[in-house]
């Protein structure tokens, strides 16, 4: 024990002796610290500064000469104030290079400098002689701290703050991306994100913690983390982590869900990049999750149709005065499965049981009992119809047409329920009954294409049955004749 | 008392002196020997060609040439009309089994050598007549305008066009274009339907007419006069020949119920060509051997050359009564026996590797 106490003190002594030496020989910041500039005073307090690095450490030139044409002699490799990609091409010096990081005792990663090239920042700017941002552009060039430290411009509190700097100058933003809106502070103060970090809380998410610090991608790139097929994950490294979200007393099972749901499967499994994700119903900078009385305004945004039914329904009433969601009382939030014809009627399975029952609410309960049964009527005829038509495919039978109606009544049937949604049992009936009426005659059709069939196997049996007997007579015929010529 | 079928010849009688003809008809004799069974066969090829035309001339009554009717037109008939379905599949199994037929047919003459003096008029027209049958085949092939005949005619086209000196104009005329378009269809249903029907029965009558004129031919190698057995024209060799229609009536009904033709998928003309495209049977051993033939000869194209060589072999078949003396003088030609057989293997092989390929 006191052996590593002795080799750490050792260390620590060294390194400052060096650190002291180094600064002692700094000519370039004595004279400015002199002359009282705001560049060297920044300085004082830059992490650079704690590290023993001098002004020629980003400025070049010889920090030991004494007078100031040898210390800012180009020979010397001075190359001044660096302007655009200079600037991060002095930073990346260092940053880049894991042995000098290293050396410096900095455990930071040395790929900062690779990510900010694959970044959409890295694109040109305006004069196309440099890149958009610089590492300056975020982290300042004099009075550089560390990200943990409250007062760093990339501190989670004050990163919002940074980023609106240019994301928020509208005219700045124009002239890159006239689409890309600036009103993103504005709503992430509306959020609960914004209004916890506003409060002061550091945890919660500011804009690096969805889009990234030095690998900023737009958000159509499949890389990026918000994406719409990675957002879920993104969501979910905070949201997913009973440890981290401890505090907010909050669920932490929203992706375990949302990844078994009909739209996680959608966009995980399936890769429709249409599927809605977090940001769907919660929303993106204004995330927060939607009350009671809008979530099928939320919804409606994809499923419109069953929203507008729902609301000029009896049940929109209904459902306000006891104070329930609209959509997620039978369809659930994040865990919504793919609504089957299981959800209707008054079996102990379906949803209308819970409210309906034949004491309670008994109309609903006639109703949706009703609906069932023609919902399931549909559906039987057409099973029986593709039954029907393969059979007659199978026969080799022309049935294309049928085949190709068979889709109006699989039409009906997925109208008929969104139709539900107006739980009216007279606009319900309507939707099924043209896909019965659709569904009759592509049974009659198949049934006469079977029975072609037959009918043509019968009646090649009699014509051939016909015409070997009358080739049997003119054989015989023949015979005969040629019998009584040869007498 | 005169029956009512009897007064009506009579009536024919007085007009076109129809008793000449039943005279001759009724002294006109077929030799009877051990190859008699060939010579139905120039009737069975008859009787596929009367179908040929009645079916076609029922189908007409529906069909709509045109790139955005035939296709459409030919799965009306197949599914709305009645007995369309039965219609479509006897034409297009007929148009199979006449060329099987002529086929036979012509084999059987070329061995018989029944093309030797005084027939040499018959066999031209007979060959004629194969070759219009093969062109009916192919203009016949595009009609309904789906994905394989389209892809079929681009290549079949295609190899016209390699022919020196004509390839280029007459793949144009073909086409009616740089491209198998819907003008190429309404082209080939012009040649399908009026051009090729037109030669057809020309040379179709002259051919009934020279057989019967003529008589059938007798093998070389018959025995002596006095031994001949014959049997009457009519009725027996016109009745044996009627039973034998009726069979292949039976079998072709048979394949028109149990096999019928497909229609497929209507042609896309911006379409990928779907995998192993073939021509029909008739055509696989001329597009299997150019398959095979390297790309370069020397200094000529492999395809050109093998375009001239069957080009050459079927002029040389053609004219064979002209340089095949030897049986005119009533000689055995073994030669000549050689590249019949040859050609008969030839074209079984390479139509079977054509097929499997």
């Amino acid at each position: 024990m006191k052996r590593r106490i002795f080799l750490f003190t050792a260390t620590l002594i060294a390194v400052l002796a060096s650190r002291e030496s180094a600064l002692a020989n700094d000519t370039c910041f004595e004279c400015h610290r002199n002359t009282e500039d705001k560049p060297s005073a920044l300085f004082l307090h830059d992490i650079h500064h704690d590290k023993g690095i001098t002004c020629a450490g980003c400025h070049g030139g010889n920090s030991k000469a004494e007078e100031m044409e040898q210390a800012m002699d180009k020979k010397a490799g001075f190359i001044g104030v660096p302007k655009g990609d200079d600037i991060s091409k002095a930073c990346a010096a260092c940053h880049s290079s894991p042995e000098k990081m290293k050396s410096l005792g900095s455990s930071l990663p040395t790929n900062q400098w690779e990510f900010l090239q694959t970044s959409v920042h890295a694109k040109l700017s305006l004069n196309g002689k440099e890149h958009i941002a610089q590492c300056a552009t975020c982290h300042n060039s004099h009075g550089i701290v560390s990200v943990k430290n409250p007062s760093s411009p990339v501190y989670p509190l004050n990163v919002i703050k940074t980023c609106t700097q240019c994301h928020a100058n509208i005219t700045l933003i124009k002239s890159y991306n006239p689409s890309l809106p600036v009103d993103q502070l504005e709503k992430y103060r509306t959020s609960v994100h914004g209004m916890r970090n506003a409060k002061g809380d550091p945890k919660t998410a500011e804009c690096a913690s969805c889009h990234g610090s030095h690998d900023i991608r737009s958000a159509k790139d499949v890389k990026s983390k918000v994406y719409a097929s990675n957002l879920p994950g993104t969501c979910a490294a905070c949201h997913s982590n009973a440890e981290y979200m401890k505090a907010y007393k909050i669920p932490t099972d929203q992706y375990e869900k949302y990844a078994k749901s009909v739209h996680g499967i959608a966009l995980l499994q399936k890769h429709d990049a249409g599927a809605p994700a977090c940001n769907s119903c919660h929303g993106n900078h204004g995330a927060a999750p939607p009350g009671v009385e809008s979530v099928s305004k939320v919804c409606g945004t994809c499923h419109a149709l069953n929203a507008d039914l729902f609301s000029s329904s009896p049940h929109k009433k209904a459902f306000d005065q006891r104070q329930l969601p609209e959509c997620e009382t039978c369809h659930s939030n994040h865990d919504i499965i793919a609504a089957t014809d299981k959800l209707l009627g008054v079996a102990p399975e379906a949803i209308c049981s819970q409210c309906h029952n034949e004491t309670q609410n008994v109309k609903g309960y006639q109703v949706a009992k009703k609906m069932r049964g023609l919902i399931d009527s549909l559906e039987a005829v057409e099973k029986r119809d593709q039954e029907l038509v393969y059979e007659a495919e199978q026969k080799g039978m022309e049935i294309s047409e049928a085949k190709f109606s068979l889709r109006d009544v699989r039409q009906a049937r997925l109208q008929s329920r969104t139709a539900i949604h107006a739980f009216n049992e007279e606009k319900f009936a309507e939707v099924i009954n043209n896909g019965l009426k659709t569904s009759a005659s592509i049974a009659m059709e198949s049934e006469s294409a079977i029975h072609e069939y037959y009918f043509r196997r019968i009646g090649l049996a009699i014509a051939t049955l016909i015409i070997t007997l009358v080739a049997l007579f003119l054989f015989l015929y023949v015979r005969r004749l040629e019998k009584k010529q040869t007498k | 008392m005169k029956t009512h079928l009897q007064r009506i010849y009579s009536w024919i009688d007085e007009r076109v002196e129809l008793q000449g003809l039943v005279e001759y008809m009724g002294k006109k004799y077929v030799p009877v020997h051990r190859h008699s069974i060939w010579y139905y066969f120039g009737g069975v090829s008859l009787f596929l060609f009367i179908i040929q035309v009645v079916t076609g001339i029922l189908l007409l009554l529906y069909y709509k040439s045109g790139e955005e009717l035939a296709f459409e037109s030919i799965n009306f008939i197949m599914s709305k009309v009645q007995f369309g379905w039965l219609i479509r599949s006897i034409h297009s199994w007929t148009a199979n089994l006449f060329i099987f037929s002529a086929m036979i047919h012509m084999f059987s003459v070329f061995f018989e050598k029944a093309y030797r003096k005084p027939r040499e008029i018959t066999w031209v027209t007979g060959m004629l007549m194969f070759f219009l049958a093969l062109g009916f085949g192919f203009s016949g092939y595009l009609l309904p305008w789906n994905e394989l005949a389209f892809f079929a005619t681009k290549v079949g086209t295609d190899i016209a066009g390699v022919v020196p000196i004509i390839g280029k104009p007459l793949m144009i005329f073909l086409r009616s274009g740089e491209e198998v378009t819907g003008a190429t269809l309404s082209r080939f249903f012009g040649f399908h339907v009026a051009v090729l029907p037109g030669l057809f029965t020309v040379f179709l009558s002259i051919h009934l007419l020279l057989v019967q004129r003529q008589g059938m031919s007798e093998p070389l190698h018959i025995g002596k006069e006095s031994e001949r057995k014959t049997m009457p024209f009519f009725p027996n060799f016109i009745l044996r020949d009627i039973t034998l229609w009726l069979l292949v009536l039976n079998l072709l009904a048979i394949l028109a119920v149990f096999f019928p033709w497909e229609l497929g998928k209507k042609a896309e003309a911006f379409a990928s060509a779907p995998a192993g495209i073939k021509p029909e049977w008739y055509f696989l051993c001329l597009f299997q051997t150019l398959k095979y033939i390297p790309g370069k000869l020397w200094f000529l194209d492999g395809e050109i050359l093998g375009v001239i060589l069957f080009g050459i072999a079927g002029l040389l078949w053609t004219m064979v009564p002209f340089w095949d003396r030897k049986s005119s003088r009533g000689e055995q030609n073994r030669f000549v026996n050689y590249i019949g057989l040859f050609a008969v293997i030839y074209i079984i092989i390479f139509t079977i590797i054509g097929w499997l390929a």
